[in-house]
């Protein structure tokens, strides 16, 4: 196994590829009783255009397919249905799907070995029929309209749709009522036999656990007549540089708007790079708008914000962006002062003392990753699809100096890439 | 993990949860005080000025700027419902001190911070600040007009109000907007001196810290020193109630522009008593507290109505209240399935199985508290709030007690309060 280890943080990552593809990742940790595993595939709702490794035509699937699909995993061909077991043995017990991913998960203190097996078991052993794939649609047209319900969800989709022309990120993970109602349980075979080989999959597991001895227990898990997979060829669309609209308002039932002002990035090739690209433009967003800055005491001096706004940057192998948002009653003067700053910031340089007390901050923020067992199995394997190995954070973050956060600022507050998603009462 | 509780001062009290399972500490302050309409609007906005400046970090920004060079310790602040009590909470997070980059020691520095944002407020003249004030009432009207935002929380909040009408539990936790104008810098202060005078004070700090280190700190910090002994004005958390026989179902239905319909149904557990609340757990977790309960199992898995299908157990309440998110047209549909399901367990018609399950479900929630430092902080101050000295071993003790017989008797003394449809 390699073995990584980070003195800041004081934690170890063990790794390994084992011969069927499959990667484990274990960070032990021995003060806790809280375990937690996730079984994730690079499979996400953006992946919806593919030849598989058998193939020589090219499928398309349904808007929705993989979220779906997560749902579709937990019913047994002997009738039973895994989240329940799961849930007796008292474990805790969930899954989920993003643009890029679908994971499987658990987090225990007892019978986890038992749990374990049923986890395992369960991702290996798809099974789908009509009756179960028809009697899901009903549940899922709730979730979805749900969604609709919720004006921080249809503020983020405005503001990706604004950003991204053909790219599927901007379809909604869950499909469309309409767009599910296609699905059908040949579908969701091809897909898991496709996308759910061991090598295209990263186990991660955080605990009290010895990383020789729960390897060889992950080993006993997995099927043994699994045969090698050449590559799935992903077809995406080619995505223009350019924006698609830089603005958009819709109205809700809402008191105060919210707003999503996003900006458009490349797609990051260079695995290194992302890492300390996504430190400084954690540092500079901070700086623009974060609580000690001038733009922020402004805005709520005048009373049009109260809380600072969330500030983040997606990024993974098909897409990647800054998204700052928030509510305000006065979205559009947010935007302003942003502007302002960003010009400023821009012609006189960054302010270096500020820059090295946001970063001192920064700093904090990622030693509090590491507070718990599922956040941080979680962060490696997102991380690891993005290619990255999440102790890079800690490693890279020295090297983040104030002429590298001035280069990138340049780069990536872009106005002409900029976008604005509002949604305001009716 | 090790547990201290110590009286600092009549009413006053320090909490210590010494464990080396975090990268952080977590320190708190609590300040509790009993629900009233008179009160809570008042109550409501003193943390937003709080946060806005002290003697020491007159603004918000310097307050900010301090806490990032503690490596981004973060502040958080807020008001709560617990109980018949409103809780003014202050949090603030520091990393500790091992994974500091260079050697400094900062949990003195972030305990006295975060005394002095709750206990040295920015005054001039005996009054808060003006501008402070007048801005945090406009904020406060912000959050209090934007309650409906969240549809389901919404829903939820609404069917309280009217399970609990002229009853402090039915208050709106931010307050009430005609109550602000009557606020200003001199009438807050004056209120705020009360408060902290008659309030009860919880102090809490835990992570990997030495008990007398913390402790020192507090007996040395002015802020303390100048606070009172006091009786502590707070109710205890511990409902009973008895049958009304007569007491018909309030129905309530409520318009607003949106696709999907928010059902809760708010229910009333008749009785008393430590052990009632266990039971009550246990009950709720087979009704709708878990993927294998009767509401999850047979409003979603079986009749597809529904994505979420669930209950939860107010305990400081004894209420307990059923969510679904539905079709607006399937609203008689699922309240027939969930009347089937209240009507089952009064029958004691759930098997051992499921009765185990869900003891399991509950046993394991708990367990995980050690491992979640916030969770755990709440634990002991829910622990507090109630009087109850239950440590995690005993609380877990007591729910693997609870027999089968003891939920359907309890089924038998729940009652439907209200039900509650936001539609469109």
């Amino acid at each position: 196994m390699q073995i990584i280890e980070n003195l800041k943080v004081k934690e170890k990552a063990y790794i390994e590829k084992l011969e069927n593809g499959l990667t484990v990742i274990i960070i032990p940790k021995h003060n806790t009783s809280k375990k937690y595993v996730i079984w994730g595939t690079n499979f996400g709702s953006i992946d919806n255009k593919f030849i598989a490794p058998e193939d020589k035509e090219e499928t398309s699937i349904p808007d929705g397919v993989a979220h779906f699909l997560e749902h579709k995993m937990f019913e047994q061909a002997n009738g039973t249905n895994s989240l329940d077991t799961l849930t007796a043995l008292g474990v805790e017990a969930n899954a989920y799907t993003t643009n890029d991913h679908t994971a499987y998960l658990f987090e225990a203190t007892d019978n986890f070995y038992p749990a374990l097996d049923e986890l395992m078991d369960y991702v290996q052993n798809p099974y789908y029929t009509d009756e179960n794939v028809e009697k899901e649609k009903g549940i899922i047209a709730q979730e979805i309209k749900m969604y609709d319900d919720q004006p921080e969800w249809q503020v983020y989709m405005n503001a990706i749709q604004l950003m991204y022309k053909n790219n599927p990120i901007n379809i909604d993970i869950a499909g469309t009522v309409e767009s599910i109602s296609g699905i059908n349980k040949d579908i969701l075979y091809k897909v898991y036999n496709t996308f759910y080989h061991p090598s295209n999959m990263v186990l991660t597991i955080c605990g009290d656990f010895e990383p020789n001895d729960i390897l060889q227990e992950i080993k006993n898990r997995l099927k043994k007549d699994i045969k090698k997979q050449g590559t799935i060829k992903r077809i995406y669309p080619q995505e223009p540089e350019e924006i698609v609209a830089p603005e958009k308002t819709v109205e809700m039932e809402v008191n105060m708007p919210l707003f999503t002002i996003g900006f458009k990035d490349e797609i990051n090739n260079n695995e290194k790079d992302i890492v300390k690209k996504h430190i400084a433009i954690e540092i500079i967003l901070y700086m623009l708008l974060g609580r000690s800055s001038e733009a922020y005491k402004k805005l709520y001096e005048a009373g049009d914000i109260i809380m600072q706004p969330q500030l983040e940057y997606e990024t993974s192998k098909q897409y990647s962006h800054v998204l700052i948002s928030g509510q305000s009653t006065n979205p559009q003067n947010v935007v302003k002062m942003l502007k302002n700053q960003i010009e400023k910031y821009k012609t006189s340089g960054l302010d270096e003392q500020q820059f090295n007390r946001v970063k001192k901050k920064i700093y904090g923020d990622y030693i509090t990753e590491y507070n718990d067992v599922g956040n941080i199995a979680r962060m490696f394997m997102a991380d690891y699809f993005k290619g990255i190995n999440s102790f890079d954070y800690l490693e890279e973050y020295e090297q983040v100096g104030i002429e590298y956060a001035n280069q990138i600022l340049a780069e990536i507050f872009d106005f002409n890439k900029m976008v604005v998603s509002v949604v305001k009462g009716k | 993990m090790e547990y201290n509780k110590q009286e600092i001062k009549k009413g006053i009290n320090l909490h210590i949860i010494k464990t080396d399972k975090f990268k952080t500490n977590l320190l708190a302050v609590f300040i509790t005080t009993p629900l009233k309409r008179e009160q809570i609007t008042n109550n409501a906005l003193i943390p937003m000025v709080l946060r806005r400046g002290n003697m020491i970090n007159k603004t918000q920004e310097e307050i900010s700027i301090h806490l990032e060079e503690m490596y981004g310790a973060s502040f958080d602040c807020g008001i709560e419902k617990t109980g018949d009590n409103q809780a003014l909470k202050f949090y603030l997070e520091v990393i500790n001190d091992e994974f500091l980059p260079t050697k400094e020691n900062l949990i003195k520095d972030a305990l006295n911070t975060l005394l002095n944002i709750v206990f040295n407020p920015l005054t001039q003249n005996n009054q808060f600040n003006k501008e402070y004030i007048e801005s945090e009432k406009q904020n406060l009207k912000q959050i209090i007009e934007s309650k409906k935002d969240n549809k389901a929380k919404y829903a939820l909040e609404r069917c309280i109000e009217c399970m609990y009408k002229n009853e402090p539990y039915g208050l709106y936790k931010y307050g009430y907007i005609e109550d602000l104008e009557k606020i200003n810098q001199q009438n807050l202060y004056e209120y705020y001196k009360e408060l902290i005078n008659k309030c009860k004070i919880d102090i809490f700090v835990s992570g990997q810290v030495e008990k007398e280190e913390i402790q020192q700190i507090i007996n040395e910090n002015t802020q303390i020193q100048n606070l009172q002994e006091r009786i502590p004005e707070y109710v205890v958390n511990n409902p009973s109630k008895e049958n009304q026989e007569s007491e018909e179902i309030k129905k309530v239905n409520e318009s607003m522009d949106i696709t999907q319909g928010k059902l809760v149904i708010g229910m009333d557990i008749f009785g008393e008593g430590e052990k009632l609340k266990y039971i009550a757990s246990v009950y709720n977790a087979i009704l709708g507290g878990t993927a294998t309960s009767k509401l999850f199992q047979n409003v979603r898995e079986k009749a597809s109505l529904a994505y979420t299908a669930s209950s939860s157990y107010i305990r400081p309440k004894n209420n307990i209240m059923i969510r679904a998110g539905i079709e607006i047209e399937n609203y008689d549909k699922a309240i027939e399935i969930i009347k089937q399901q209240l009507e089952d367990m009064k029958q004691g018609n759930f098997t051992n199985e499921e009765l185990e399950i869900s003891k399991t479900g509950i046993t394991s929630t708990v367990k995980f508290i050690p491992d979640e430092q916030d969770t755990c902080l709440s634990y002991y101050f829910g622990q507090e709030l109630s009087n109850s000295k239950s440590t995690i071993e005993e609380y877990i003790q007591n729910i693997e007690q609870v027999t089968h017989e003891e939920v359907k008797q309890l089924a038998n003394n729940i009652k439907i309060n209200t039900i509650y449809f936001l539609k469109n």
